[in-house]
């Protein structure tokens, strides 16, 4: 659907986005991944043509952008927000005819997500005396309203509490069922483990992982262990086995110079903390970001 | 094409569904007759009330032509007489006589009274009561009429013949006949002509201010709400302009034609000709083209623009060079070939307003209507494509107004 090749923006003095190439199929939830200000809305509103690249291509299908495209994409940018002292059903009707859907029919549809949504009770309010998380939902409807080929989601789960957040994933795999390409910017570790396929870690502009997820995975290899435990864990940063340690509260994810002291680790603990847990995994996502990003020991020495 | 329109209409739709637009179609008509049409209605109506003016004069000689001149002066529709004279003072008690006439008045049964002392012959002061002493006509009139009488009773009192007394006070009375370009005679006012392009020249300040306070606003709110990122993930930059501006035009366009409207009605109800324009589809181009320079500059201005108080001063520097005009009218209704009305004519911000004024006064040279409309044109052309590159970056600068090198840069960006 989207193949992106070494693109590049520039803001005057810094340098935004630097050779970042993509490819999402339809079919596909994609994960465009990296630390605040890394440029992931650079490179989604370069993909959206909301602003011009300095360099590299875009392509949908084949073609670079056009006039058409517009109706084939949706966007939900990472900042919330919609006309206040308008009607919801005649926001959503407006963004649905500028996606070029008949306004007929756009009313028909949107019935049926606000439906889907649970907030049909509140299609002739005013926006603003919606809730925060109700607000999202319409913009949600309004990204996905006229079956975009691919969806550009910015942060979609944050503000939602967790039944929203259930709500939200099933719709997606849905979307995603009827080959859509979602490409879904986050930070939350966890929701790009559950949902993605591929992924792209970038940082300060450019791309430092890309591929699959499980590959990427699978590459790191079995060297990390988890463990729940109760009890005092921050001696574990230091013992000499440990080549990277995050310990939280319950639960520590460990890595070891060599995998085959995981026996030797056992018994330092033995003793000292009661051990509810002892996993040896694949790294999460979570500490390869935190590997690749760089800022694991400042963040490990905030702790 | 197709998502302009959508944009226009939403933004027409959603303004005119507003409360402030509903109140403001009610107010500003109220305010305009207030204003505008008011003054011209008065002046220019008769008097239709046929007062009643009591009279109390000490001579015993001046009630009696008084009341014949006024009669033969002043009258209202139907050929009554505009004052009925009543004489209050046939002799008795002169104080008692004075205050049965306030009582009078008080009561309502006479307009006012007119004191007329014995010495008014040497002193010329009389004396005039009523409710409301400020209407100037009555006293105008009264006065002038009261002078003539006792200025024809001195000369002839001195022996000269009432014959040629009456030849003597001959009134002039000045018609201003407007010789339009084919040589035609017409008959107009200074009132009319005034009008005509005063009217003219509000409604383009009014659909400048308005919609272009409008079209700021909604930029603002849309950078603000980062709808805009959505909106231009749908749509380019310049559908979103065009649109917007279309729209918002269609709104004051609504606007001034409700107004209308309700003008023609008012006028049409009194009976007076408010507007008397030649050379409407002149004026019609004129208007047109000042509208979509003034449009642009907003857009460009405007779009910078992150707050509601940034928007608030944008929107007062422009209306500045719009109302400057209004401040030279006068002079440019009483002298439209002076030559700084002339060089102001050519300044395109001031083209549309100056040539509005001067067209309803006399039709300038060929020349300069050619040369200011083509200058005009050009430049509405060069604003807005200067504005639209703007538009274009400016609409995604969140946070802090670019500077002006930042807007050079926009400009030259291609």
């Amino acid at each position: 659907m989207l193949t992106v090749s070494n693109l590049r923006k520039e803001f005057d003095t810094i340098v935004a986005v630097d050779g970042v190439s993509l490819k999402v199929n339809r079919g596909e939830v994609f994960g465009l991944l990296g630390p605040n200000g890394a440029g992931k809305t650079t490179t989604i509103r370069t993909v959206l043509n909301i602003i011009k690249p300095d360099a590299g291509t875009i392509m949908f299908d084949g073609h670079p952008f056009n006039t058409e495209t517009w109706n084939l994409i949706g966007y939900l940018p990472e900042e919330r927000g919609l006309y206040r002292k308008s009607k919801v059903l005649n926001t959503i009707v407006y963004f649905a005819t500028l996606k070029g859907v008949d306004p007929k029919e756009a009313r028909r549809i949107a019935h049926y997500w606000l439906e889907r949504f649970g907030v049909v009770d509140r299609a002739q309010a005013k926006v603003d005396e919606l809730s925060k998380g109700n607000q999202q939902k319409i913009q949600l409807i309004i990204c996905l309203l006229h079956r975009p080929q691919l969806l550009v989601l910015d942060e979609p789960f944050s503000g939602f509490d967790p039944v929203n957040q259930i709500l939200l994933k099933d719709i997606l795999l849905d979307i995603r069922k009827q080959n859509t390409a979602i490409i879904f910017s986050t930070h939350q570790m966890e929701q790009v483990e559950k949902m993605c396929d591929n992924i792209c870690l970038i940082d300060t502009g450019r791309p430092v992982l890309s591929g699959s997820l499980r590959h990427i995975k699978q590459q790191y290899g079995k060297n990390s262990i988890h463990i729940d435990f109760e009890g005092d864990g921050s001696f574990l940063k230091s013992l000499p086995m440990v080549k990277k340690a995050n310990v939280y509260q319950n639960f520590c994810e460990l890595e070891l110079h060599d995998i085959r002291q995981s026996g030797e680790l056992l018994a330092k603990m033995n003793g000292h903390l009661l051990i509810r847990r002892y996993e040896i995994v694949e790294p999460s996502l979570n500490s390869i970001f935190l590997d690749m990003v760089g800022h694991q020991s400042q963040l490990a020495s905030a702790k | 094409m197709k998502k302009t329109l959508a944009i226009a209409k939403w933004e027409f739709l959603e303004k005119v569904r507003s409360k402030a637009f509903i109140i403001s179609l009610v107010v500003m008509p109220v305010l305009m007759v207030g204003f505008a049409i008011l003054p011209g209605i008065l002046a220019s109506k008769p008097d239709n009330r046929v007062y009643t003016i009591g009279v109390i004069d000490e001579t015993r000689e001046l009630v009696g032509p008084l009341a014949k001149k006024l009669d033969e002066k002043y009258h209202v529709e139907n050929d009554l007489p505009n004052y009925i004279i009543q004489n209050l003072w046939m002799g008795g008690d002169l104080n008692t006589v004075r205050h049965d006439a306030v009582q009078m008045v008080a009561e309502g049964k006479i307009d006012g009274f007119l004191y007329i002392p014995a010495e008014v012959m040497i002193k010329g002061t009389v004396e005039y009561r009523a409710e409301n002493v400020s209407n100037f006509r009555i006293i105008e009139r009264f006065s002038r009429t009261i002078e003539e009488t006792i200025t024809e009773k001195k000369l002839i009192a001195k022996g000269v013949d009432p014959s040629l007394v009456g030849s003597l006070r001959s009134r002039i009375e000045v018609r201003s006949l407007k010789v339009s370009g084919s040589g035609e005679e017409k008959e107009s006012g200074f009132l009319q002509t005034f009008f005509g392009a005063y009217i003219f020249i509000m409604m383009l300040l009014f659909m400048v201010l308005s919609s272009g306070q409008l079209l700021i606003r909604s930029v603002v709110e849309e950078k603000t709400n980062r709808v805009m990122e959505v909106l231009l993930s749908s749509c380019s930059a310049s559908d979103l302009m065009v649109g917007k501006i279309l729209g918002l035009s269609g709104l004051g366009l609504f606007q001034i034609g409700i107004w209308t409207l309700i003008g023609i009605a008012l006028s049409l109800q009194l009976g007076t000709n408010i507007i008397a324009v030649e050379y409407l589809w002149l004026m019609m181009i004129y208007f047109v083209l000042g509208y979509l320079l003034y449009a642009a500059i907003f857009v460009g201005a405007g779009s910078p623009v992150t707050t509601e108080q940034e928007a608030q001063q944008i929107t007062t520097y422009v209306s500045m060079t719009l109302v400057f005009p209004f401040v030279l009218a006068v002079s440019a209704m009483q002298n439209p070939d002076s030559l700084l009305i002339k060089v102001l004519s050519f300044i395109p911000l001031m083209t549309p307003s100056f040539m509005l004024l001067r067209i309803s006064v006399q039709l300038p040279p060929l020349w300069e209507i050619v040369g200011s409309l083509v200058l005009l044109a050009v430049s509405v052309v060069a604003v807005m494509w200067g504005a639209g590159r703007i538009f274009r970056v400016a609409i995604l600068a969140y946070g802090k107004r670019p500077t002006f090198p930042e807007i050079f840069r926009m400009l030259r960006t291609p």
